[in-house]
């Protein structure tokens, strides 16, 4: 596979493959992200996997360079194709949504676009399970793909000032669930009533890079009953 | 418990110590002092060595007081300190005394301030850190930004090693501010008239800047790169949005983005950046991996000696 290392700033090295995003590509990401964490240890910060991409942030002064670029490249030619197994900690996650126009200002518009009933697009959203590529944007924020062709929608031109916590949202062929009220450029077609993020839970992000999402439609009654335990809790 | 209660909580204050590591990849960014330099030297002031954190204050305007007799010293951008009748420029370890009302009033010159006390501000730790990060709510108190009369809680630990701040390097006048960067992520993409107008362009510092990012007005950038999947930002990248204008990303940055990137500003000439008023001319300079490595090295250096 066709790959270059680069610096990411003087503190950072980034790793980038020109392959499209899959998710044996993403195993292999995490697989070395899981690598140089034993490899570097405490001189390394942190590190982020994003669709094609590792990039490693390391300590001030605790960068040796050229070893360190060495040993991203030796691990990238070495990556398989394909067929990378998950890490041991990748999941699947099941999320209840609500796919009700009352919770999804552009869901009966989606129907339109595409003439396609609200029950189509609930199946084809809901059909089969997602791949999490990346997070960010917002803690508890995923990338999910892919999207069924049918249902690839545009960003709005000019982003919602502010969307709901649990909106359930597509743009392109990417979807996702706002964990918390934000401004948002994306499709609501839904609402998610489980919380993404929870600093008192731990891992406080309930999706990490790697995991699969699999959207429950339920009911608005079953979607209210959710909404009232979690709010007890 | 020891408190300070804020009268007038100024402009974006926030409690920060020096950033949250290992969360970037949960969509946290790290947070932390705007100027960390600043920082450091009020904490090695009074001989903190554990992080503690401090008040970051915008355009040096701010007045308090505590429950109890304390010793508070201001960093960062110079700022006039009021305690009763007497007037001092900041830089100095000063002590207080129970309700006595402090005022802290700017001097026209940078951004960023620092009220360090004693025993550092004692809010809760969340994932590793105090340090605010308001978009995301997390850190300092209830993870916004300070409003007039917080109580805001107080560590006890009286270390206090030397009186005199060094002079802060991150705040001077400069016609020109030299920013050094580091190629990286899609220059090599980048048409060669983006390249040249980021090599040969001047820049100025726009009044949108904030602690997310400092937009840069100039003579548009069109990189001729389309949108790219998601990936990791950095502190220092270059981001150049369609309207071609430049945005130095810094410490509350969103942790991946999708608008391309012509490399990163580097750690040292940040932290001049952050300190820079909007109207500040400046021009981006391209260093080599290595080089960056050994004006990294040389700063460090240099802040060890300053502060020993």
């Amino acid at each position: 596979m066709e790959f270059a290392v680069g610096p990411a700033g003087n503190l950072g090295l980034r790793l980038v493959f020109s392959e499209t995003p899959t998710p044996s590509l993403t195993y292999g990401l995490l697989s070395i992200q899981a690598q140089a964490q034993r490899e570097f240890a405490g001189a390394l910060v942190d590190s982020v996997v994003g669709y094609t991409t590792l990039t490693l942030f390391f300590q001030p002064l605790a960068l040796d360079r050229e070893g360190a670029q060495h040993w991203l490249e030796e691990r990238a030619t070495n990556l398989k194709e394909t067929a990378n197994e998950p890490e041991a900690g990748c999941k699947t996650v099941s999320l209840p949504v609500l796919y009700h126009p009352s919770v999804a200002p552009d869901l009966e518009w989606l129907a339109e676009q595409k003439n396609l009933s609200i029950e189509d697009i609930i199946e084809r959203h809901s059909g089969s399970p997602y791949f999490a590529y990346a997070t960010g944007f917002a803690p508890g924020f995923c990338y999910l793909g892919t999207v069924d062709e049918q249902l690839t929608t545009p960003r709005l031109t000019t982003p919602r000032a502010s969307v709901n916590a649990g909106s359930v949202a597509i743009a392109d062929r990417q979807t996702a669930v706002y964990p918390c009220a934000s401004p948002g450029g994306w499709r609501l077609i839904g609402a998610c009533p489980t919380p993404l993020f929870d600093l008192a839970s731990n891992p406080a992000a309930l999706i990490a890079v790697g995991d699969s999402v699999k959207f429950e439609p339920v009911t608005m009654a079953d979607y209210r009953a959710l909404k009232a335990k979690l709010n007890k809790a | 418990m020891r408190t300070l209660t804020l009268i007038r909580s100024g402009i974006a204050s926030t409690i920060q110590d020096s950033g949250r590591r290992g969360h970037q990849r949960n969509g946290i960014p790290p947070s932390g002092a705007m100027d960390n330099y600043a920082l450091r030297a009020g904490q090695y002031c009074f001989g903190h060595y554990a992080d503690e954190a401090a008040l970051e204050f915008a355009y040096g305007d701010l007045a308090f007081v505590t429950s109890h007799n304390c010793r508070f010293i201001v960093t960062g951008a110079p700022t006039v300190v009021t305690i009763g009748n007497t007037e001092r420029d900041s830089g100095r370890v000063e002590e207080t005394s129970e309700n006595q009302v402090v005022t802290i009033k700017p001097r026209g010159q940078g951004i960023y301030s620092y009220l360090h006390v004693e025993g550092g501000f004692n809010t809760p730790l969340q994932l590793g850190s105090r340090s605010t990060s308001p978009r995301e709510r997390i850190g300092g108190v209830e993870g916004r930004y300070l409003r007039d009369g917080d109580t805001l809680p107080l560590g006890s630990d009286t270390r206090s090693r030397i009186t005199q701040c060094p002079t802060p390097i991150t705040v001077q006048d400069r016609d020109l501010l030299s920013l050094r960067f580091v190629p990286g992520f899609q220059f090599d993409a980048l048409s060669s008239a983006a390249k040249r107008a980021l090599d040969t362009g001047t820049f100025s510092v726009t009044p949108r800047a904030n602690r997310m990012g400092i937009a840069l007005d100039g003579s548009p950038v069109n990189t001729g790169v389309q949108s790219l999947l998601s990936e990791a930002t950095c502190y220092g990248a270059i981001q150049i949005p369609p309207d071609g204008k430049p945005i130095v990303l810094l410490n509350d940055r969103q942790t991946v983005g999708g608008y391309p990137k012509a490399g990163a500003v580097i750690e040292a000439d940040c932290q001049r950046l952050v300190q820079s008023r909007p109207g500040q001319r400046v021009q981006l300079i391209p260093v080599t991996p290595q080089e960056a490595d050994r004006i990294t090295w040389l700063e460090h250096h240099y802040i060890e000696t300053k502060l020993s």
